[in-house]
């Protein structure tokens, strides 16, 4: 293995008055450009644990290492300038605009003002913000989830290689989360950061860790691992208590439907004659039709008893197409919408709404099934990669 | 002649004296506007300094508290007793700045603890040293509240300032002592009025001033 970005050594704090240390002897390798999860119980010790890296709270004993340097000693105000930080509060400047915000680090690193604004341009850009209509607004003038954009813009303000991110998500409705994960994650392929993420939502958890620390009482690590395997081999009790019921089906959310083979239902155009189509429908064995329109984009669900229908014009009989899903969205979604749809299955488009396949029961079971074996091979591969190397990751 | 009367004449003074008022009208709001200026870089620096240290913050909120509960004339009399102090406008200001402390630091203390911890955090987060922490971020954050201080300290000593004429200090009180002077004399009243009248309406206008400058200072994000 390649020296981690971050390297934790035997960790402990003692806070003062207190007789249990909040980190026990926690030692932890982070390895770069991942994204490794820190989830547990409240009061475990996670955000202990985060703010020791960038040493918001000193450690008691024990060492932190950053890029293969001990930094434990390391002037703290430098340390921090290399690592982002985003809180759940966000902590937006409010009497600073979001410009000013976003080049809080340029500026104190002495960037020239052209490059400062140019890389602020680009951030907004990044993280979904059109920069001429929010460059200069000042934080109370933006929405919950629009701010925290600015903040992980912020954080990534100076390219650090590192940012800590403290349950980013945690005050936002769960539709702007959900959006705000996908972002962040679609964002975090292009800039492969690495990454200490806070939560303590188990869900949240798999959907954004490469890896996923389970952290018990003073942040004793029960399971660190990819989070498939956490899922289809957990440790102990403990961890298995924090996954909770419905395992499976948390392995949904680690499966994008561009990685299987979509179902094939039978599709027709708007154009096209109704005993063709009706044709077409009694040659498969589904249920219903999908008829697209001239650009190829899903219109309606047509049954067999809708294409008997002589009087009506095809655009205005059948079932709305409601249930779409895109190639990069996760299994669970799909199955989401799919117990949405009237007729069983959720419609893939690409980008531009281009037909694309579509996600039935099939495809799932195939895809859990395909899962769960994956799962088992990674389990005994890891265990053989230890068994041989003589150590324990 | 009845106060009535007296009153009548009052038009008649100020039309004949203005330039003698307004002299000491300026004469005033420069003794206030000096001991505001030592009392705001004093204040505010005590309250950067100690806000963040309960026992030091304490203290220094019970001595300036003192200060503003010695009697004016009692201070007064105190302050020409030290040597080298002498009368005219120095006790005064030497007075003034003490009795404008209190508020000052008070609400410097208040503004900054009141600044909301997360955006202290992200600021420490990003690596901002505790100058920069303080100057950039906290003192703009507390900044209305901090010239809230020094708006109230300001209204307070310009009425002490006017008891200054009792050390010679220049001003509008000079007028008022006048006035009482020559009670019963028929230009004893519009004198003391002129006073009286002086001091509100340089009341007034320091308020707008400060108005005026609360807007101008205060960032259009925190308004
Ligand atoms: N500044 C502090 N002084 C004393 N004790 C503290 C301090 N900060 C945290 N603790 C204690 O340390 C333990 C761990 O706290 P921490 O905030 O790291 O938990 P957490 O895992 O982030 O919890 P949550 O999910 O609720 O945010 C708790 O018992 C807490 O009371
Ligand atoms: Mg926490």
């Amino acid at each position: 293995m390649t020296e981690a970005m971050i390297r934790l050594e035997q960790l402990t704090k003692r806070f003062p008055g207190q007789s249990e240390p909040a980190v026990e002897e926690l030692s932890m390798e982070i390895p770069e450009g991942e994204i490794v999860v820190l989830v547990g119980p409240s009061g475990c010790g996670k955000t202990t644990t985060m703010k020791l890296i960038n040493r918001i709270i000193e450690p008691s004993s024990g060492r932190i290492f950053l890029e293969g340097e001990d930094v434990t000693a390391a002037d703290p105000d430098q340390l921090r300038r290399r690592i982002g930080y985003v809180i759940q509060q966000i902590g937006l400047f409010p009497h600073r605009t979001i410009h000013d915000n976003i080049a809080t680090v340029p500026k104190l690193l002495g960037w020239s003002d052209d490059k400062i604004r140019a890389r602020v341009d680009e951030l907004l850009e990044t993280v979904g913000l059109d920069p001429s209509r929010y460059r200069d607004r000042y934080p109370k003038e933006l929405s919950g989830g629009q701010r925290q954009r600015v903040g992980v813009a912020r954080a990534l303000s100076a390219d650090p290689p590192v940012m800590l991110m403290d349950e980013p998500f945690g005050a936002i409705d769960p539709i702007t989360r959900d959006r705000l994960q996908n972002e962040f994650l679609r964002v975090q392929e292009d800039i492969r950061k690495t990454i200490v993420f806070v939560t303590h939502d188990i869900d949240e958890a798999i959907k954004m860790g490469d890896r996923i620390a389970i952290l018990g009482e003073r942040s004793v690590i029960a399971q660190y691992d990819r989070p498939e395997v956490i899922l289809s081999q957990p440790a102990d009790g403990f961890v298995e208590d924090f996954i909770g019921s419905g395992a499976s089906l948390k392995r949904l959310n680690l499966a994008r439907v561009r990685d299987y083979e979509l179902g094939d239902w039978p599709t027709g155009r708007v154009d096209e004659e109704r005993p063709t189509l009706l044709a077409k429908l009694r040659a498969s064995d589904k249920g219903a039709i999908l008829i697209l329109d001239a650009e190829g984009r899903p219109q309606r669900w047509l049954r067999p008893r809708d294409l008997q229908r002589p009087d009506a014009s095809l655009s205005d009989i059948g079932l709305v197409v409601e249930a779409k899903v895109e190639p990069q969205a996760t299994l669970a979604d799909a199955l989401n919408e799919l117990v949405r749809s009237r007729v069983g299955s959720a419609v893939v488009v690409d980008k531009s709404g281009v037909y694309a396949g579509t996600v039935d029961m099939d495809v799932i079971m195939t895809a859990a099934e395909a899962m769960r074996k994956a799962a088992r091979a990674d389990a005994r591969a890891s265990m053989d990669a230890e068994s041989s190397a003589g150590q324990v990751r | 002649m009845t106060p009535l009367e007296q009153l009548e004449g009052f038009p008649t003074y100020l039309a004949n004296n203005w330039d003698t008022v307004l002299e000491l009208a300026i004469a005033h709001a420069i003794v206030v506007g000096v001991s505001i200026v030592i009392a705001g870089v004093v204040g505010v620096g005590l309250g950067c300094l100690t806000y963040r240290n309960q026992p030091a913050r304490d203290a220094v909120l019970r001595v300036t508290g003192l200060f503003l509960t010695i009697p004016s004339l009692a201070l007064y009399a105190l302050l020409i007793t030290i040597p080298g102090m002498g009368f005219g406008a120095k006790p005064v200001i030497v007075a003034l700045t003490m009795y404008a402390l209190l508020p000052i630091v008070r609400n410097t203390v208040t503004g900054l603890l009141g600044v909301d911890p997360a955006i202290v955090e992200s600021a420490l987060g990003m690596g901002l040293s505790r100058g920069q922490r303080l100057f950039r971020i906290e003192l703009p954050l507390a900044w209305p509240v901090v010239l809230t201080g020094v708006r109230v300290s300001t209204l307070i000593i310009i009425g002490i300032a006017a008891l200054g004429a009792i050390l010679n200090g220049p001003g509008l009180g000079e007028l008022i002592f006048d006035g009482l002077g020559r009670f019963g004399t028929p230009f004893a009243l519009p004198i003391a009025l002129s006073g009286f009248l002086g001091v509100v309406a340089l009341g007034i206008v320091f308020d707008v001033f400060f108005n005026v400058v609360t807007r101008l200072t205060t960032s259009r994000g925190v308004r």
